[in-house]
């Protein structure tokens, strides 16, 4: 039984190495809000495309508008109701005007999906029976434009085809 | 045979369960070859294929390269090792009886499950979620192998606790450190897959049962992380024990190598929340704590990293290296076959565990979970770091137990060569579409050709798609040279003579700590385990089940 004084040495500074990388974690997560998805919310499969209105409000009743038939509210405080069944997302296409803060409220009617909004930290996984929940602080300089929503967990055969697109608009 | 007549049944063991692993390797790579072709964006519409290869073919595909290549080449030539090293270490035979029951069991489980995947009825994909529907077949065919594994597992350990019994005062030898480890992270990991396809999966496939997804991904994910230390354990017993053989030395700290050993051995269960990071329903403190043990359970791979360069810088000294590099370049890089493939799966390896540290933070998962990333990242490791060194390990192995001869090590080092350079640009090329959103498992996407969106993102992840497939098309060719070397010599090899006795383990001293504590160590993992898994339990369950009915996943 030898070890080496410069084991010993390594030993001692990967140990700090994970002991730093899980502080930094946890003050991500606790000091800057930054964590995981938590809901215990549950809603019967079967019933879910009824009791899960798909679409977009806000969050505060007095500030919403409705132009062309686009939900826009003032403060940039968004409610998205998130339908996913195969091989869809419900809605399949998402305005949202000036966003700051977004509240994604979403299950499945079927199996598990995925839901992912390519280039974004919004990534969720979506089972039936369950609603997930998450908000998005949208980074500030989000550019305008069209962003792909993806299914990045397989559900089927036409699992490829099950995307979305989210519009931002300024 | 080549092979001495004391452990006759032994050796028959591995060369069946080592050919058969080949095979399974063999059949689950062909499907990759299908995968490669449909990701490069338009490629399959361009050349006509996409009339061929459909996503029924290609899920199917995807079903049966995660099952052959993850699960059944890994626990094959796992089971032919093991018995190799145990008799050869300890000189014991082990029940000759139960090994053959436990051979036909696996063999004939894998058959019976091969039947529904080939037909396309059980195209869940090797994770197997629920409410995704297969056929019973599949689900009963998998449980037979597990049965078979604890079969295996029991007459290995009743092997290893009468040469204890009978030598008390000796240490285990550091290739059996590296089998016990293995199998004892088999057996704390198997228990609640075994429930969850004998009380969840078949009443829902034979009864339409539904079932609640939240409770099938946590006691999945109990098993799906250890099987990777399960498959990747053997691979790093080689390196303690293989490589300074074939170097001629002993590696730099068998203590540390215990060391190691046993971290592996208490972390690798209670870590299996850091794949459901972006689940609802799982509160964040017990992914954290599921965070925290992954962090720890990457502490046993940095000592390895240290012992093994440590070991190489010796061995390269010991050839005349000088200064503070020189010892690198005097090392046998392509003049021993064994080392060079060995010290490749090593560097590979070490680029997928940096990724992993990555995956494993609480935050950064978000980013990457799901996409290319994340087969960027298993690919270095099962895919290299793993199935590599086993192959490599084959070139011992062949003529030992098949008595034959490798018949080219020019291919053999024009594969690895090919194997290696593939799956660095496999892997960056996955990292950086996986960055910019790419998912996995899915077939030729319509979104990746025509749909207008923010550019840049797409552009990215088209290209880094391509040069990651133009990798996994280099590494399936180094992968297909290596095989059918590996079948060509084990039929048609020169024949050789094998006399002596072969041992991989450095010469074992009296008992250490290790030995005597064993028992201390197993049930401070069990305690482990029981902590992690208690709470998100408890939580699961008292919050009620929300099952959700049965889904075919093709029609």
């Amino acid at each position: 039984m030898t070890v080496h004084r410069e084991e010993k040495i390594w030993a001692f500074f990967v140990l700090g190495l994970t002991v730093v990388f899980l502080a930094a974690l946890a003050y991500a997560a606790w000091g800057l809000g930054l964590t995981t998805p938590y809901t215990v919310e549950r809603i019967p499969a079967q019933k879910a495309a009824q009791e899960l209105k798909p679409g977009v409000d806000c969050v505060n009743p007095n500030v919403k508008q409705i132009v062309n038939n686009v939900v826009v509210c003032q403060d940039g405080r968004y409610y998205v109701n998130v339908l996913a069944m195969r091989f869809t997302w419900l809605p399949n296409r998402i305005v949202l005007t000036d966003p700051k803060e977004v509240k994604f409220r979403i299950t499945s009617t079927d199996v598990i999906h995925g839901f992912e909004i390519a280039g974004t930290n919004v990534n969720v996984m979506v089972f039936p029976g369950y609603i997930a929940e998450i908000t998005w602080k949208v980074p500030s300089n989000m550019a305008p434009g069209n962003y792909l929503i993806i299914c990045n967990e397989y559900c089927g055969a036409g699992h490829q085809n099950m995307y979305a697109i989210l519009e931002i608009r300024k | 045979m080549a092979t001495t007549p004391k452990f006759a049944v032994e050796d028959r063991f591995a060369r069946v369960a080592i050919l058969f692993s080949f095979v399974m390797l063999a059949l689950g790579s062909l499907f990759g070859l299908v995968q490669a072709l449909t990701r490069f964006p338009g490629l399959l519409h361009a050349l006509g294929l996409d009339k061929v290869i459909t996503p029924e073919l290609y899920y199917t595909g995807l079903t049966l390269h995660g099952v052959a290549n993850a699960i059944l080449f890994t626990a094959f030539f796992i089971m032919g090792l093991a018995v190799f090293v145990v008799t050869r270490d300890m000189n014991i035979n082990l029940h000759g009886p139960l090994l053959r029951l436990a051979c036909m069991m696996a063999i004939g489980g894998t058959l019976v499950a091969a039947v529904p995947i080939l037909l396309g009825q059980a195209t869940v994909l090797y994770t197997f979620y629920p409410p995704l529907n297969a056929n019973v077949l599949f689900y009963l065919g998998l449980a037979v192998v597990v049965v078979a594994s604890w079969i295996f597992a029991a007459v290995v350990f009743h092997g290893i606790y009468r040469w204890k019994k009978a030598n008390p005062d000796k240490e285990i030898p550091l290739g059996v450190w590296g089998v016990i480890t293995t199998l004892v992270i088999w057996l704390y990991a198997t228990p609640p897959l075994a429930y969850e396809v004998l009380f969840l999966l078949v009443p829902m496939s034979l009864a339409g049962m539904p079932v609640d997804v939240l409770e099938a991904r946590l006691w999945f994910w109990y098993f799906g992380h250890p099987l990777v230390y399960f498959w990747l354990l053997p691979a790093v017993t080689l390196w303690y024990t293989l490589l300074p053989r074939v170097l001629g030395t002993e590696v730099f700290s068998k203590t540390m190598a215990k060391v190691a050993f046993v971290l592996y051995m208490i972390f690798s269960t209670p870590v299996g929340l850091h794949h459901q990071y972006v689940d609802p329903g799982v509160h964040p403190v017990f992914k954290y704590l599921h965070a925290t043990l992954t962090y720890f359970v990457a502490v046993p791979s940095f000592l390895t990293a240290f012992n093994l360069i440590a070991t190489l810088e010796r061995a390269g000294r010991a050839r005349g290296g000088k200064g503070l590099f020189g010892w690198v370049t005097a090392l046998p890089w392509f003049k021993d076959p064994v080392f060079t493939g060995l010290a490749l799966a090593i560097i590979i390896f070490g680029t997928g565990g940096f990724s992993g540290v990555i995956n494993a933070s609480f935050q950064i998962n978000y980013v990457v979970h799901n996409t290319m990333w994340i087969p960027g990242h298993f690919h270095t490791t099962v895919g290299s770091g793993v199935a590599l060194s086993f192959l490599t390990a084959s070139l011992v192995l062949i003529p030992l137990l098949y008595g034959r001869q490798i018949v080219s090590m020019k291919t053999v080092k024009a594969a690895f060569v090919l194997w290696f350079v593939g799956i660095m640009l496999f892997s960056v090329g996955g990292y950086l579409s996986g960055l910019a959103g790419e998912p996995r498992r899915t077939y030729a996407p319509p979104y990746l050709n025509g749909v207008q969106v923010t550019a840049h993102l797409l552009d990215l992840m088209k290209s880094a798609a391509s040069v990651a497939m133009s990798g996994a098309l280099m590494f399936w060719l180094g992968g297909a040279l290596f095989l059918g070397t590996l079948f060509f010599s084990v039929l048609f090899g020169k024949r050789v003579a094998f006399e002596g006795e072969v041992k991989i383990s450095p010469e074992p001293g009296p008992a250490s700590w290790f030995e005597k504590n064993l028992k201390l160590i197993l049930i401070v993992g069990v305690v482990l385990i029981l902590i992690s898994y208690s709470l998100p339990a408890i939580e699961v369950y008292s919050q009620g089940l929300s099952p959700a009915p049965p889904q075919g996943p093709l029609k």
